[in-house]
């Protein structure tokens, strides 16, 4: 289990950018972190990894303060534009001990990418391919996507979202945040509602389903618009 | 296979009685071995959990049995299978009754329309 407890960052004159967030992600589950634009999503995936400094907070995998087990799958490719899709997969097999070409591979073919295509000319879409399949290939127990169906087509979304519904989601503990969540509602375990740098709802989304009857858009507009 | 989700009812509930009827309709055999776990979620294209779940509930309904090591099958109990035929007819039932019932219209004439219904239905079928 990932965990996150007291999490608290400022900017500047700007504070409690995060106040006090704690959640825990499960392995095995798909926990999806809800917010509107500017309710620092992204800021909680970067602070976990350690790529922005918090003021306070820890986060820990099974008791550890460990940040090796978890792969982050930024919402912009990373990898140099120059670079083909298939140097980019090499560069990283060289560069993660874990690294699993097998899963690496049959992605590409799943998603159609082309070895020789050159990072810099992907669509969106293919761009967001990319970096999932270097996520997934990663093999690390747990995956932060950081919005991997923001601002791409219907079909590239439910390719996208195909992999939640594999059995590459088997032994993963994965937390996605999107405010994009038609295409893979019906795959999402877990919701977590942020707002103003709280986290203001944790639903469990079939409990939602069974015993309300509200499906997690539902839940979206009851957080957000009263 | 594409399966339509209501999202304000529980995902696992839908895929169980899409399952249940493939068993009624015998689409899936008795005794003969059903689709794995895995291979169940990335048809429906649901969660890997929620299919386990489906199986899970089958399981304890014993329309399906699961020995180590090889496939889950469908139930050899024909009994059991009678029963999950009558308990999908009654939930339709139910549900037709809530709908009619809501509008006031007296069952003769419900009974009237829904033979002529049912008819055009069949023919349609028959015809294709």
């Amino acid at each position: 289990m990932l965990e996150v407890r007291g999490l608290r960052k400022s900017y500047g004159r700007k504070k409690n950018v995060l106040n006090d967030v704690s959640f825990t992600v499960p392995l095995n589950q798909l926990t999806c972190l809800i917010g509107l634009n500017g309710e620092g999503k992204s800021t909680i995936l970067k602070a976990i990894m350690g790529l922005v400094p918090v003021d306070a907070g820890t986060i820990k995998v099974d008791g550890k303060t460990i940040h090796d087990s978890i792969a982050f799958v930024p919402d912009l490719s990373t990898m140099p534009g120059y670079m083909s899709v298939g140097e980019a997969i090499a560069y990283m097999r060289d560069y993660y001990p874990d690294w699993n070409q097998q899963v690496a591979e049959e992605l590409m073919g799943f998603f159609k990418l082309m070895a020789t295509d050159r990072i810099a000319n992907l669509s969106k879409g293919n761009k967001a391919k990319v970096n999932l399949l270097i996520g997934f290939a990663m093999n690390r127990p747990y995956l932060l996507l950081d919005e991997p169906l923001a601002g791409i087509d219907l079909f590239t979304k439910e390719q996208i979202a195909w992999i939640f519904s594999s059995h590459y989601m088997e032994g993963k503990g994965i937390l996605m945040t999107t405010h994009e969540i038609a295409e893979v509602e019906h795959l999402i375990d877990r919701v977590i509602f942020l707002q103003n740098g709280t986290i203001i709802q944790e639903d469990d989304s079939e409990e939602m389903r069974e015993l309300y009857g509200k499906s997690v858009q539902d839940r979206m507009r009851e957080v957000y618009q009263t | 296979m594409l399966l339509h989700f209501d999202q304000r009812s529980p995902i696992y509930l839908q895929v169980l009685h899409w399952f249940k009827k493939r068993i009624v309709i015998g689409e899936f055999k008795r005794g003969e071995s059903i689709p794995s776990r895995r291979a169940l979620a990335s048809e429906l294209k649901i969660h890997p959990n929620t299919a386990q779940k489906v199986y899970k509930e089958l399981e304890e309904q014993r329309l399906i049995t699961t020995d180590r090591n090889v496939p889950s099958k469908v139930t050899m109990d024909q009994s059991i299978i009678d029963r999950a035929r009558i308990e999908l007819l009654e939930n339709a039932v139910k549900q037709f009754v809530e709908s009619i019932y809501a509008i006031q219209i007296p069952l003769e004439e419900v009974i009237i329309n829904f033979e002529k219904e049912y008819n055009i239905r069949k023919r349609s079928e028959l015809d294709a």
